[in-house]
């Protein structure tokens, strides 16, 4: 049985799509297209084709990370704006570590390469936690700073240094250490780069929602996110639970490297994020930071994002952005409304 | 006052529900003006919701509400402000950051092209303040004032606001016994100016001291109303609990045969709070198998005393020994402190015990139904959150988990505040039968009566020390002349007489 909140939630989801849906529509009417053929392009264009459900899906699965990490420091009440910058910090060093030991690791390289952005992520992350809990400096202010710290430095590192030559990129790593592409078992999904870091991804978030709705470690970061005061007299370490939330949920948004370097691309490239820190933020506000929710509101940027492509040769791909920003606005707004209307709270 | 044209209230056949609940069922109750009328009952008797339909915060699914002689359904407190009534909530409206001048001007603010007027409206506050003896400094913050002067700048809103009707939701629940005979002249004050309030409260002795009428409801009722001049007391509790057994106090231990072990001895402790010194070298102790009673005017050093023993607050001097394992706590703001109102019975319980790893579905669901089963909660549903509980059940709750812990030392802060009698009550029981099973009870209160009741041994705290101790023997009386001579001292030495 679900409960009411729970059908609440779906409730509002449901009816700012809605929303979202007739004011794109306006707004395509406006510049003389017609809203219709738009959808229905979109639609047959990533459901109607495996490349295009495919490329959907991969541009789904480093929102469904860096969300979930993002879901982590939200759910303490952290508002981490720093995604950005933790997560090529860290993909940055998780390239390093697997072109240098490839040769030696063979796939083995991939754990290593994965713990060493991982830790990178997360020291980005401890910084601004360190100063939170020792000296009650607004997390918001410091890992928006931190983001441009990180770019420069990343940036510096990469061009003076490492870079390949007349590049913005790092080396390639070895073919042998690719991690599989979906189309490799489903040959459907032909053409496009989404692969075996999409299943990784729902599994991170399912393991997430355990970690945060069914163990004490959870309970107590959602207890610390609802009520501080009350956590530390109910004989919770307030900022041992704020610093690991931090440190863990910074480390998690490194893993979107896994889909770009070792799905895709096989290196580092400056930019390569192309705002996802910041997206991010919106698909786990969208799913009001449940990693289960995440996954849903993940797929529908995949699909927005890509459809903005396919549609291109009729209307502008910036429409499709405009559509994400309105999903927001009208969750926010209707969410709000639903709360009074359906679940009558003051 | 009986006079029919004097009604300026008039509710007829009320009824308010919330989903299946019905917090108000069919009320017909007049209220006149000029008078101080007052609504009694247990939490969740339906005394909020029928002044929340007032004050245009709910509106009545049936019946009619009859204002002035004009029938009304206020949409918003807006209307019901434009129509002179005013409420004192139970929890502060205030921004902390703000003045007390522009936390009462906010939204009434008198502007001139778009400028807010200040000169005229500050004389105007300030003559309030003066009116009234408030003896507030109207550039102050409300974040550097206390708990009573914030329900003073609430009470300035009202009357900046030109009120006639106002409406007090517990008004003396946070006020210490200095401050609540300040805060009844104040009433009687408004009384004199012929304004009308309504006062919802538990307490009996407020009701003797100032209604001209009550009225009791029950279970969402309307039972019993009595004039001041035909009150009796034993009569109206009788009406409130309604035909229940009252739970007696027993004062015999389970076993004859115990160890007096020390728990918990402060010696000399003091401590700063943001460089101001709270404690000012402490010392008390609280053995097993008593009940230490810390009674004082609040802000004296109770909070600090609390913060102190869970190790959030540093000893900058003496040393504190904990002679136990963990310590139960029942803090004296039970949703800011005591609870996760977000989470539900069973989630909060396990919260506490701490070789719980992992929060099941079915965990949850039977630690959520032993609780309010042993401890008699009432709820419609066993999962939902603790916020939509009353007051009393939401202590009940955590009485229930604090004793389920089983800790030997327990710290009670205000344990019946806000909660009515029969949950206060049953409170009791448990702290006498947790002490009869040899656990050391620090209990800090500012009520006295509840002090005398339960304490073996009652310490008065006066600016961060503890500056008198009495023992059991001095509070064992034989006539009530004694008790009063004794309250009287005790009264005295809490504003430091004596």
């Amino acid at each position: 049985m679900m409960s009411r909140k729970l059908k609440a939630n779906m409730l509002s989801i449901a009816l700012s799509l809605l929303t979202t849906i007739i004011l794109t529509s306006i707004l395509l009417l406006a510049i003389g297209k017609n809203p219709l053929m738009v959808y229905s392009m979109l639609i047959s264009e990533v459901f109607g084709t495996g490349y295009g459900l495919g490329q959907a899906i991969f541009k789904a699965t480093p929102l469904i990370i860096c969300g979930c990490g993002l879901a982590l420091c939200f759910q303490a009440s952290l508002f981490n704006i720093g995604a950005e910058g933790q997560l090529n910090a860290g993909a940055f060093a998780m390239s390093i570590a697997a072109y240098t030991f490839d040769d030696y690791l063979g796939f083995g390289v991939l754990p290593f390469a994965i713990i060493c952005g991982f830790i990178v992520s997360a020291l980005w992350g401890l910084i601004p936690a360190f100063l939170k809990i020792k000296r009650g400096i607004s997390e918001v202010i410091t890992t928006i700073m931190m983001n441009f710290i990180a770019l420069a430095l990343v940036n510096y590192f990469l061009i003076d240094f490492i870079a390949v030559k007349s590049t913005v990129r790092t080396e390639k790593i070895l073919d042998s250490v690719f991690i599989p592409k979906l189309s490799d078992f489903f040959g459907s999904f032909q053409g496009s780069s989404a692969n075996l870091t999409f299943v990784f991804a729902i599994l991170l978030a399912v393991f997430l929602y355990y970690m945060l709705y069914k163990t004490r470690f959870g309970y107590e970061i959602r207890a610390v996110g609802l009520n501080p005061t009350a956590s530390k007299y109910l004989g919770i370490k307030t900022n041992k639970i704020i610093m690991w939330s931090f440190l863990l949920g910074a480390g998690i948004t490194s893993l979107v490297g896994i889909n770009f370097i070792f799905g895709y691309k096989g290196y580092y490239e400056f930019g390569f994020s192309n705002n996802l820190g910041f997206t991010s933020i919106a698909v786990t506000l969208l799913a009001k930071n449940n990693p289960i929710g995440i996954i849903f509101t993940a797929f529908l940027f995949g699909v927005l994002d890509y459809g903005g492509l396919a549609v291109n040769t009729i209307v502008p791909k910036e429409i499709m952005l405009v559509f994400q920003a309105l999903v927001i606005l009208s969750i926010l707004a209707i969410d709000k409304i639903v709360k009074i209307y359906y679940l009558k709270e003051d | 006052m009986d006079s029919e044209n004097n009604v300026i209230v008039e509710y007829r056949e009320v009824t308010k529900k919330f989903g299946n609940f019905t917090a108000n069922d069919s009320i017909s109750l007049k209220i006149y003006g000029n008078t101080i009328h007052s609504v009694i009952g247990e939490n969740g008797a339906g005394k909020s919701t029928l002044m929340k339909i007032l004050f245009g915060i709910y509106s009545q699914d049936g019946g009619e509400l009859i204002v002035k002689g004009k029938p009304v359904k206020f949409k918003s407190p807006l209307e019901a402000i434009s129509d002179n009534i005013g409420m004192l909530h139970q929890h502060f409206e205030l921004i902390e950051d703000f003045t007390i001048f522009e936390n009462v001007i906010l939204g009434s603010e008198i502007t001139n092209t778009g400028v807010i007027e200040t000169k005229d409206t500050r004389k105007r506050i300030i003559d309030l303040i003066d009116k009234y003896k408030l003896g507030l400094d109207i550039d102050n913050k409300i974040s550097e004032v206390s708990i009573s002067e914030k329900q003073k700048v609430e009470i300035l809103k009202l009357l900046f606001r030109n009120s006639e009707i106002l409406i007090f939701d517990e008004p003396t629940s946070v006020l210490s016994p200095v401050e609540v005979d300040e805060f009844f002249k104040i009433i009687r004050m408004f009384k004199a100016e012929g304004k009308t309030i309504i006062l919802i409260t538990h307490k009996l002795n407020e009701i003797k001291e100032l209604a001209d009428r009550v009225s009791v409801l029950r279970k969402g009722k309307l039972v019993y109303e009595v004039n001041s001049n035909e009150l009796d007391l034993e009569v109206l509790s009788r009406e409130i609990i309604g035909p229940m057994e009252v739970t007696h106090l027993t004062d015999e231990r389970a076993g004859t045969d115990y160890d007096s072990e020390l728990l918990l001895s402060f010696d000399s402790v003091s401590v700063k709070k943001d460089n101001v010194l709270k404690l000012n070298g402490i010392s008390f102790h609280v053995s097993s198998g008593e009940v230490y009673g810390i009674c004082g005017v609040e802000g004296n050093g109770q909070s600090e005393i609390v913060d102190t023993i869970i190790g959030a607050l540093k000893i900058s001097a003496g040393s504190l020994k904990l002679n136990t394992g963990d310590v139960s706590l029942v803090p004296d703001d039970r949703i800011g402190k005591g609870m996760i109102k977000e989470f539900n019975i069973g989630e909060n319980v396990l919260l506490r015990e701490k070789n719980v790893t992992h929060f099941t579905k079915k965990n949850i669901k039977e630690t959520s139904e032993k609780v309010i089963s042993e401890y008699d909660v009432r709820l419609s549903d066993s999962l939902s959150p603790l916020a939509s509980l009353s007051g009393g059940n939401q202590q009940k709750v955590i009485f229930g988990r604090e004793t389920g812990l089983d800790n030997k030392m327990m710290v009670l802060v205000h344990p019946t505040r806000g909660v009515d009698i029969n949950s206060s009550a049953f409170i009791y029981k448990i702290i006498i039968e947790q002490r009869n099973k040899n656990k050391g009870i620090l209990l800090i209160s500012s009520d006295l009566e509840e002090i005398l009741k339960l304490s073996d041994r009652i310490g008065v705290i006066f600016k961060g020390r503890i500056s008198q101790e009495y023992p059991k023997s001095d509070f064992t009386f034989s006539n009530d002349e004694d008790k009063h001579n004794f309250m009287v001292k005790v009264g005295k030495a809490m504003i430091g007489i004596e």
